[in-house]
């Protein structure tokens, strides 16, 4: 039986649907990690009664050099892997009360630096192209979503020492419109976010004897040690008079 | 009619006591939309030898979705976001004769972000159409066209998922001289909808 015109394009056509829906879903990360954030931070073991509490006193936010609100998912997500390395003997966050000063702990600062580019003037060009072909060139054209951090860890010492520790990290989530999901998002940032942390813990370890109780005596009176940086403002300013009612 | 029932409703979720979740920071880069927008289609009757002539009338449905593409960008009033996607186009002409169309359009939407709750948009649409109102009237003689589109409108959100919408778009009905008769039926579409965001 010899099979009609109608037939045959009606199978190319059905096979082409699918192919163009299966591809047209399709999405990859790539991250490009730092040196030494291939491997998982080393756990060390000391002695229980030499390890001393952390606080983490501040966390910073900033996207594309922008201010942001505190992220608990951020926090909870940077004491989970310092408790990893099994350093601390307790881990508080920021929102816990401190250890007495005659106490020893550490305390510890967090500048999370985020640089997102959505290439949404490439996104927007191409989904006119794709629109153009009725979705045809979906599965080849990809779109990009580019998100880098750099992650700065200062932790001071209850004699006032500190030490800053810094690991930095990118990734492209390439993807085909049909396979866009904000989930796709949170993966690429979860991946660059792991690679740093794990990077700066390499990091911290070498260090651990720095935060072994026997390392340093407690100071009768502690220095604090705060960071005070003068940033140039670009913000306008704004004259405000006051009275004093006398 | 139409126009009545999203006053009426518009006033309603004015009304109401919920309170949008601060949408701005809700829709980013893979949120989708589905819609469905409803209007009635006006006739544009241009002046002149040689064009068109027929008061074209109806009701138009218009189901939608939509990807968005890009996190919000720029600062000021024209901050806003890109999102792309496809739409059905039903039309159910009631003049000159009951005959009906139907198309599938491409579609981009640019949405005005600046504002939490109330946003406004401009959309381009186009793509084929079939309608068996053209060879009933003379400006059209196939009844395979394209359908262009370009209007704009507010969303306005009752939650960080839900969207009314409504707006006006200019429609251009023609065959791109696919066949012999091609002076192309214009209209007005002024439309209410919804959308969801997930």
């Amino acid at each position: 039986m010899k099979e009609t015109p109608s037939l045959r394009w009606t199978v190319i056509g059905c096979c082409g649907l699918i192919v163009t829906l299966t591809t047209g879903c399709a999405r990859w990360i790539e991250i490009r990690a730092t040196a030494d954030s291939s491997q998982e931070p080393s756990v060390q073991v000391i002695a229980r009664n030499e390890q001393v509490p952390l606080v983490l006193d501040d966390v910073d936010i900033t996207r594309n050099g922008s201010p942001q609100n505190l992220s608990l998912e951020t926090e909870q997500r940077v004491l989970g892997t310092l408790r990893k390395t099994g350093l601390f003997s307790r881990l508080g966050g920021t929102d816990s009360a401190e250890p007495p000063a005659s106490e020893k702990f550490i305390r510890a600062r967090l500048l999370f630096d985020e640089a997102i580019d959505s290439h949404a003037g490439d996104a927007a060009w191409k989904g006119i192209v794709i629109s153009a072909s009725m979705f045809i060139l979906t599965p080849f054209i990809p779109l990009e979503y580019d998100y880098a951090a750099h992650v700065t860890l200062e932790l001071e010492r209850w004699d006032g020492q500190v030490k800053r520790y810094e690991s930095q990290s990118a990734g492209t989530a390439h993807y085909q419109l049909f396979g866009t999901t904000p989930l796709m998002i949170d993966e690429l940032k979860g991946h660059v976010t792991e690679s740093c942390l794990t990077a700066l813990l390499q990091q911290m370890v070498l260090d651990t004897t720095f935060y072994a109780a026997s390392s340093a005596p407690v100071l009768d009176r502690p220095i604090r040690s705060v960071s005070v940086n003068s940033k140039r403002s670009t913000l306008t300013p704004v004259s405000i008079s006051t009275s004093s009612g006398k | 009619m139409l126009v009545f029932i999203f006053l009426i409703t518009l006033m309603a979720a004015l009304c109401s006591p919920i309170h949008a979740a601060d949408p701005k920071s809700q829709i980013t880069v893979g949120t989708q939309e589905v819609g469905l927008t409803a209007g009635y289609i006006l006739p544009h009757l241009l002046k002149g030898e040689g064009k068109s002539k027929t008061e074209q009338s109806g009701l138009a449905f218009m189901p939608s979705w939509m990807m968005t593409v890009t996190d919000p960008v720029g600062d000021g009033w024209y901050r806003g976001q890109v999102s792309f996607g496809g739409e059905m186009v039903y039309i159910q002409f009631q003049e000159p004769f009951l005959t009906h169309g139907v198309g599938f359009t491409p579609k981009i939407k640019y949405t005005f972000s600046a504002q939490d709750r109330i946003r406004p948009y401009a959309e381009f649409a186009g793509g084929p159409f079939w309608t068996d109102l053209a060879g009933k009237i003379p400006e059209q003689s196939g009844q395979f066209n394209f359908i262009l589109t370009a209007g704009f409108g507010v969303s306005y959100f009752l939650t960080d998922r839900a969207a009314l919408n409504a707006g006006y778009r200019f429609q251009h009905i023609s065959n791109a001289h696919t066949s012999r008769s091609n002076v192309g039926l214009n209209s007005s579409l002024p439309y209410a909808g919804f959308s969801f965001y997930y």
